[in-house]
Formats: structure tokens, C-alpha cells, sequence
């Protein structure tokens, strides 16, 4: 009896998704590493941590509507609303401080979310259709009333490029190249332990799960299901507004046209850590190990030596396989 | 004398000007079992909504545990102890059973966070107060459906259910699961713990319940004991109406040949060595409980379940039917089980519904759709079945059950088909309807067609068809001619072989 509980459990980690995925990544690494031996110094490993970082946020965010049943496709838009009007105030107000710029930049974030968030779950919109909808309101009125100048270096606020540079932690190597732990790691680590927090040990997060199991036994449960939507698209908005002070922090660039564009390469990690499109299913791992899974793709295609154009087509590529393999999956099990 | 748990007294309750309930007064004992039934727009659905304090009658009132409402909230309800299991359950598929079970009451305490101690505590101990085991950490969606009632029944009973109310509980289930069903109900009357089944699907609730209250047009027609109740009497409580039905009687017609024979065909989990014959104007019945492989033979003949070995012989001819396409060509039909999602195109208007399965003869000479043609063919069709319908362009979603399945039925009859397999054709239409359409299908054979019946009830069968077949786990196990066995006898061969 002991022996078969103990087999089922290793049958189930097995089952899962994640070991795969991690599987997977550990193989390619050792695969990348024979054709170029710098991939895996660890130089070289904090570099990716440290630009994967606002990936990671936004995918932390995609995740959790996607999990409640629903998706978000204008996060982007509200990224880097945050970010053009943060850098923007700074400069025009000419405080120099970056826990203001992001108190600005979340700002607009929870407040464009808000609207995604009532449109989906007081008028009940599909939505998709709805953050289709916002993406273009968004980005356009952006464009239009704030402005398509872009910062350059140069006449961006000193906060955003001393946050950049700021390390937990430095180290030297022994060819005299320091690196260290990016803050942009910290950030993602702690959202992604909050969020974990929040699904986990939460009645909001497990309403979450409820929701994207089945809504009308959610409902006929008794949970508010208008009010969890409605903090779902907010709290994307939230950390879109980290997301985007972490990206201007890290290109020292602010132009209003980057960002947007890029939903698919964000959507894709989650899907590919096993987060099912039609929701009800995933895991914050799951997320962590697909943005791992992305970003090294990209930036071993760089050390093979294929040109950058080929991320967009492996990214596709990704979605398409991995949402294939899962839905495959699923109906093999009910068939069984 | 059992004492009452629940008692309604002369409720009514009407919805503009139509009278949906008309006095009706029933009563439930503690630990009873009960069964209420009636045919679609009977009050049913009405009668459980007042219960539940969802819906507020016009008139009567409600007794509960000695307390009587005027005004039955549903909180009320629920704080009485009353439960209500839908048909769809309405449980997480994606989370485990533990987490099934426990989440409502963890919401009704108001509870934040979460503590998964908790939730595994509450669902092993009320797992184990009915003495039944189920991996905590599986998900829902990976169960038996027989389990996941038990979750879905755990789950009231963690709520304080003094009485669960079961709404169709078995229409989606086998006969087995039934049986297990019916364990866990029994073990819960131990408990005082009452049940109410709502249901039109009688005969195996028939085997458990002690009381039945049946209600027609809002009115209730008596309280019965289980026991005095057979298939007829209470066909005839439920829709008023003497069924007179008369028998099918088939002439074989000396020197016919078979239109179909199937030898020998294995479909490897689905059923292994099928051997039957079908004659120009035969009515076969093909009975056996959901599982038994009846479907997934009917799905193999039309194309959409390649069997593994064997062959089919259509006039005489070896034949592959590996696509619908093929076998309609070949000139099969198929009228599927799942009637509402296999079907129908529910928003479709009727006429589309009708002409689909013959657009091509539509065609006018330049090869595009003649909406003159569509209208006459739909209209034909409409009249020949009496399909009762205001318009043709009314929403098939709009029709009731017998006349949804009476366009389904047209639907196929329109491709001329010589074979016409009928998956369960009457499930879950009223008495009226049913014997209208069991007529239909025996004018059809008289005309020549051969038909295959696949149902699961036994009267079915032995009053429609001229020869059955008995499919238990994936093998025909008996063949026989309909006025050599009586349906106790077909009873007997069924439940027996499924204990085995």
C-alpha cells in the first residue's frame, strides 16, 4: 500500500509539465555549451537574469489571467504607458528618484488595468476582444496626448540609470570582468514569490483557480467573481508599471513605440511552462522555468550565430507546439 | 410513522398568467428516499426552486424541521440543511478533491487565507463519515463520474445537508455507477439523512425509492409507493394519456437478403466479435447499458470509429466505411445519442437545420444555393413529421425536445438512406412525443427501410423492434425475436450479466 502511494506520487512529478521543462532546459544548456563554452559562465547567466527580468514580470502577470480562463494581449500597451509617462514626469517635475517613477508608473498601470478590469467583469466582455480593444486605446492615446518623442540617454533622469547598475551582490571573475545580482532579478524573484503567496494561501487565488475551472460553479460557490476579475486586470496593470520602469532601467531608452508588438513572446513562456490556454490550470515554476526556457533560446541563437530574426519564428513556433502538445494531452486523458 | 423533515403545503406560484404550480403539497420524511417526477413543463424545476427559497410562491407555505416559512430565503434553505446537487455538478475540474470538497465551506466561513491542512482534514473526515476512499490529490477532472457525484454529495454533506435534492442524477451514467450511486444514498438514510431524486429517467430509481410524487401541468397527481409503480401506470401519471402502442410486427419476406452484415468486427476497449445481420424492413433493437459498447459499434458502421478487424458487408458487397462521407454514400445514417451537441445546429432557423445534409440537391444551374428549393424541401419535411413549429426560420434551440429530435430525424431522412441507425432516439422526450416517434420509425421500416435501435430501455425495445440484440461489455450476448421474450425476462438477462 506504502509503496504504491509512493509510486503514484513519483508518477504524478513525472506527469507534470515542469520536470519536462526543466529536463528540456538542462539538455539544451549542455547542448549550447559544447558549440560555445562562454554560454554557461557565470558571467554570462546573471547577464540573462538580469535582461530577462522584465520578460519575467509581464509573464508573471499573463499568467494569472490566463489561469483565471481569460487573456490579456494589452499589457504591453500599459507597459510602456507607464514607463513614457513616468520618465516624462521626472523629467518635467524634475525630481530625480526612482521609488517616484515607479509609484507613477504602477499608478497608470492600475488604473488602465482597472478599466480592462471592468469592461471584462461588469460588462462582461470577452477578453479578448476587450484587451484588443484597450491595447490600441491605450498605445494610441499615449502616442497622441503624451507624445512619440523618444528619451535618449542623455536626457534620461540619472535614478533610472544608477537603478540599472545597482547590483546585490558583485563579483569578480578571474579574467577581471565583474558581475553580480541585477535588482531585476530581486524584483522578479519577489513577485514571483508574492504571486505564488496570493494562488496559493490566498481565498482570492484559489477563487482564481475556481474561476478559470468553471465560472458558474464559482458563482453557485459563492464567490464574487465580478470582484476577482476585477483585481485580476489590475494587478496585470500593477506589475505591466514595474515592468516598465525595469525595462527603461535596463536599455536607457524610453521610446513609446517599444513594447508594444512583443505580446506573443511574453504569452509564449507562459504557455510554454504549462499554463493552460483555457485556464484553471498552472503554476508560478511553471512561468519561472518558461521565461528561463525563452531567454535562453534567444540567447543561444545569438551564441550559435543565427541571426536575431529567427526569435520571432522559434517564439511562434514554441506557442504553436506547446499548445498543440497540451491539448493533445488533454484529450488523450479523457479518452482513457 | 417517519417523522417529516420537510413539508409543502398548497403552494402555487405562477409566472404571467400561466400556472407553472397549482396547490401541491408533498412531504419528506427523515432519512426517506424520494423520488419526484414528471415530464418537461410539469412544475418540477418550479417546485425544487421554492424549496430552495430561490423562486417565492404566490401562495401555501413551507415546513421545515417543524418551522414553517412564509418567506423561504435561500439562505434559509441552506441553513436548514437543504442541498441541492445539479446535474452538471458544478465542480472544479482543475482542482483537487480535497480542495472540491472543502472550498464552500471555507467561503461560507469567510475565510482569506488558506490553510491546506484544513481542507485535507475536512475532506478526508467527511470521506470517511460515508466510508468511501478517493485520492485527496487527484483532480476532479480525472474522475470517474461516479466519483465525482461523490464529491459533489461529500461536499453538501460538509454544509450540514439534512435533505439532498439530486437533479437528474442519472442520465449521464452506467448502471453500474448507478448501483453506486445508490449505495451511498442508502448509507446516507442510515444517517437521517433525506434524499430527493428529480428525475424523468425512472427505472433505476424505481429500484431505491420508497416514496414517488408525480406532478403533471403544475398539478400534483398522487404520492405513490415505489413498489406499486411499474413503467406503464406511471407513464400514465406522468402524461395523463393512455400510450396505446401497438407491437411491430415484421413479415420476413421469403428469399430477402441481408442490406447489412457485419462479421466479426473488434474494435480493441470498445467490443469484440460482432455478428449480426440486418433485412429490408427490420427494426433491430441493440440494448445495453451506457458502456457496453453499443455507441462506439453504431460509431465503427458510420465511418467515425475505425474498428480494428472484421468486416461489413452492405447488399451483399464488402465494403470500408472509413468517413461519414463514405457511409451515407453507401447509404447509412446515423442519428447520434447527444441529440442537442451531435445534432442539431441549435441556432441555426429549423429550415437550415433541415437541409443540411442535402445542399447539394439545392443547387440551382448555376450551382449556387435556390432558396426556393431549401423552402420547399424544408416544408415537406416539417409537414411529413409533424414538426410543430410557428415558422421555419424559428431557432431550432427554441423547439421543444420531441420536435428537436423529430428535425433531427428529419434531417437524416432527407438523404434517403436505406440503413438508418438510431442512437437512442427518444431519450429524453415526453410520453406523447416518444410514441409519435416511435411510430415514424415503424412506418419507415413498412416502407423498407432497415433500422438499427440502440436504446437503453427495455419497453423500448421489445414494443418497437421485431428482433434484439443484448450488448454487454463490448459482446452481444444474447439474440432474440421481440415476441419471444418478455421485458422481465430482458430485465433478468441484463442485471444479471452485469453482476457478473
Amino acid at each position: 500500500m506504502m509503496t504504491n502511494n509512493k509510486n503514484f506520487r513519483i508518477q504524478r512529478i513525472f506527469a507534470q509539465n515542469e520536470s519536462y521543462l526543466l529536463l528540456i532546459i538542462i539538455a539544451y544548456s549542455i547542448f549550447v555549451t559544447f558549440l560555445n563554452p562562454s554560454f554557461l559562465s557565470p558571467g554570462n547567466l546573471f547577464n540573462l537574469s538580469k535582461s530577462s527580468a522584465s520578460m519575467g514580470v509581464l509573464a508573471i502577470g499573463v499568467f494569472v489571467v490566463l489561469l483565471s480562463g481569460g487573456i490579456d494581449i494589452s499589457f504591453t500597451a500599459i507597459a510602456i504607458s507607464g514607463q513614457y509617462i513616468a520618465v516624462n514626469v521626472l523629467i518635467a517635475s524634475g525630481v530625480d528618484n526612482i521609488f517616484f517613477a515607479f509609484l507613477i508608473s504602477c499608478l497608470v498601470g492600475v488604473g488602465l488595468g482597472a478599466i480592462n478590469g471592468l469592461l471584462v467583469s461588469y460588462f462582461k466582455i470577452p477578453t479578448l476582444i476587450v484587451t484588443l480593444g484597450t491595447l490600441n486605446v491605450f498605445h494610441g492615446l499615449l502616442l497622441t496626448v503624451v507624445g512619440t518623442k523618444a528619451v535618449n540617454s542623455a536626457q534620461l533622469p540619472d535614478c533610472f540609470k544608477a537603478f540599472g547598475a545597482t547590483n546585490v551582490f558583485t563579483l569578480t571573475g578571474p579574467d577581471g570582468v565583474n558581475y553580480g545580482l541585477s535588482i531585476f532579478t530581486v524584483i522578479f524573484i519577489t513577485v514571483a514569490l508574492l504571486t505564488w503567496f496570493i494562488l496559493k494561501y490566498t481565498m482570492l487565488g484559489r477563487g482564481i483557480y475556481a474561476i478559470g475551472g468553471d465560472v458558474e460553479a464559482a458563482e453557485r460557490a459563492g464567490l464574487n467573481v465580478a470582484r476577482i476579475k476585477f483585481f485580476i486586470y489590475c494587478y496585470v496593470g500593477i506589475l505591466a508599471g514595474i515592468a516598465g520602469i525595469i525595462h527603461v532601467s535596463l536599455i536607457r531608452y524610453s521610446n513609446p513605440t517599444y513594447l508594444v508588438g512583443t505580446e506573443l513572446s511574453v504569452i509564449a513562456p507562459v504557455v510554454l511552462g504549462g499554463t493552460r490556454i483555457t485556464g484553471g490550470v498552472g503554476t508560478v515554476i511553471g512561468t519561472i522555468l518558461g521565461v528561463a526556457m525563452i531567454t535562453l533560446l534567444n540567447n543561444s541563437l545569438i551564441l550559435i550565430g543565427l541571426s536575431s530574426f529567427w526569435q520571432e519564428f522559434f517564439t511562434g513556433l514554441i506557442v504553436a507546439i506547446s499548445v498543440s502538445l497540451s491539448s493533445y494531452q488533454s484529450r488523450r486523458s479523457v479518452a482513457i | 410513522m417517519v417523522e417529516e423533515f420537510l413539508k409543502i403545503r398548497n403552494v402555487s406560484k405562477s409566472y404571467a398568467g400561466v400556472q407553472a404550480l397549482d396547490k401541491v403539497s408533498m412531504s419528506i420524511g427523515k432519512g426517506e428516499i424520494h423520488c419526484l417526477v414528471g415530464e418537461n413543463g410539469s412544475g418540477k424545476s418550479t417546485l425544487i426552486k421554492i424549496i430552495t427559497g430561490v423562486v417565492k410562491p404566490d401562495e401555501g407555505e413551507i415546513i421545515i424541521n417543524d418551522k414553517t416559512f412564509k418567506h423561504l430565503r435561500p439562505i434559509d434553505s441552506i441553513s436548514e440543511g437543504i442541498q441541492v446537487i445539479y446535474q452538471d455538478l458544478s465542480l472544479f475540474p482543475n482542482l483537487s478533491v480535497a480542495e472540491n470538497i472543502s472550498l464552500n465551506q471555507l467561503i461560507e466561513e469567510k475565510r482569506r487565507l488558506i490553510n491546506w491542512k484544513d481542507i485535507k482534514d475536512i475532506a478526508e473526515k467527511e470521506l470517511s463519515n460515508i466510508k468511501r476512499e478517493i485520492d485527496l490529490d487527484e483532480r476532479v477532472e480525472n474522475l470517474s463520474i461516479a466519483n465525482k457525484q461523490l464529491v459533489a454529495i461529500c461536499r453538501a454533506l460538509i454544509q450540514n445537508a439534512k435533505l439532498i435534492i439530486m437533479d437528474e442524477p442519472t442520465t449521464a451514467i452506467t448502471k453500474k455507477e448507478i448501483d453506486y450511486l445508490l449505495s451511498v444514498i442508502l448509507d446516507l438514510k442510515k444517517r437521517g439523512i433525506s434524499t430527493l431524486f428529480v428525475s424523468h429517467k425512472l427505472s433505476e430509481v424505481l429500484q431505491v425509492a420508497e416514496k414517488v410524487t408525480v406532478l403533471r401541468d403544475g398539478k400534483k397527481v398522487g404520492d405513490y409507493n415505489a413498489d406499486e409503480l411499474d413503467y406503464d401506470t406511471l407513464s400514465f401519471y406522468m402524461s395523463g394519456k393512455k400510450i396505446v402502442s401497438s407491437a411491430f410486427s415484421y413479415e420476413e419476406k421469403p428469399g430477402q437478403k441481408a442490406m447489412l452484415e457485419v462479421k466479426n468486427l473488434s474494435k480493441k476497449g470498445d467490443f469484440k466479435n460482432i455478428n449480426f445481420q440486418l433485412k429490408p424492413g427490420e427494426i433491430v433493437g441493440l440494448i445495453g447499458p451506457l458502456g457496453s459498447g453499443r455507441t462506439e459499434l453504431a460509431l465503427s458502421l458510420f465511418g467515425l470509429n475505425k474498428p480494428d478487424s472484421g468486416e461489413i458487408y452492405v447488399d451483399g458487397s464488402l465494403v470500408r466505411i472509413d468517413s461519414p462521407q463514405k457511409a451515407i454514400n453507401l447509404g447509412l445514417s446515423y442519428l447520434p445519442e447527444d441529440r442537442l451537441n451531435q445534432g442539431l445546429f441549435l441556432r441555426q432557423s429549423i429550415q437550415n437545420n433541415l437541409v443540411v445534409t442535402i445542399l447539394k440537391k439545392l443547387l440551382d444551374r448555376f450551382k449556387l444555393l435556390s432558396y426556393e428549393r431549401k423552402y420547399k424541401y424544408a416544408k415537406e419535411w416539417v409537414d411529413r413529421l409533424n414538426i410543430n413549429t410557428p415558422s421555419l426560420e424559428v431557432a431550432a434551440q427554441a423547439l421543444s425536445g420531441g420536435n428537436q429530435q423529430r428535425v433531427v430525424l428529419a434531417k437524416w431522412l432527407a438523404t434517403n438512406p436505406k440503413i438508418f441507425i438510431l442512437d437512442s432516439p427518444t431519450v429524453g422526450i415526453d410520453i406523447a412525443s416518444k410514441n409519435n416517434i416511435h411510430n415514424v420509425i415503424k412506418q419507415l421500416a413498412k416502407e423498407g427501410m432497415g433500422i438499427i435501435m440502440i436504446s437503453d430501455e427495455i419497453p423500448e425495445v421489445v414494443r418497437n423492434c421485431n428482433r434484439i440484440m443484448v450488448m454487454i461489455d463490448g459482446s452481444i450476448v444474447k439474440e432474440v425475436k421481440a415476441v419471444d421474450i418478455t421485458e422481465d425476462e430482458l430485465f433478468d438477462i441484463l442485471s444479471s450479466s452485469q453482476k457478473r
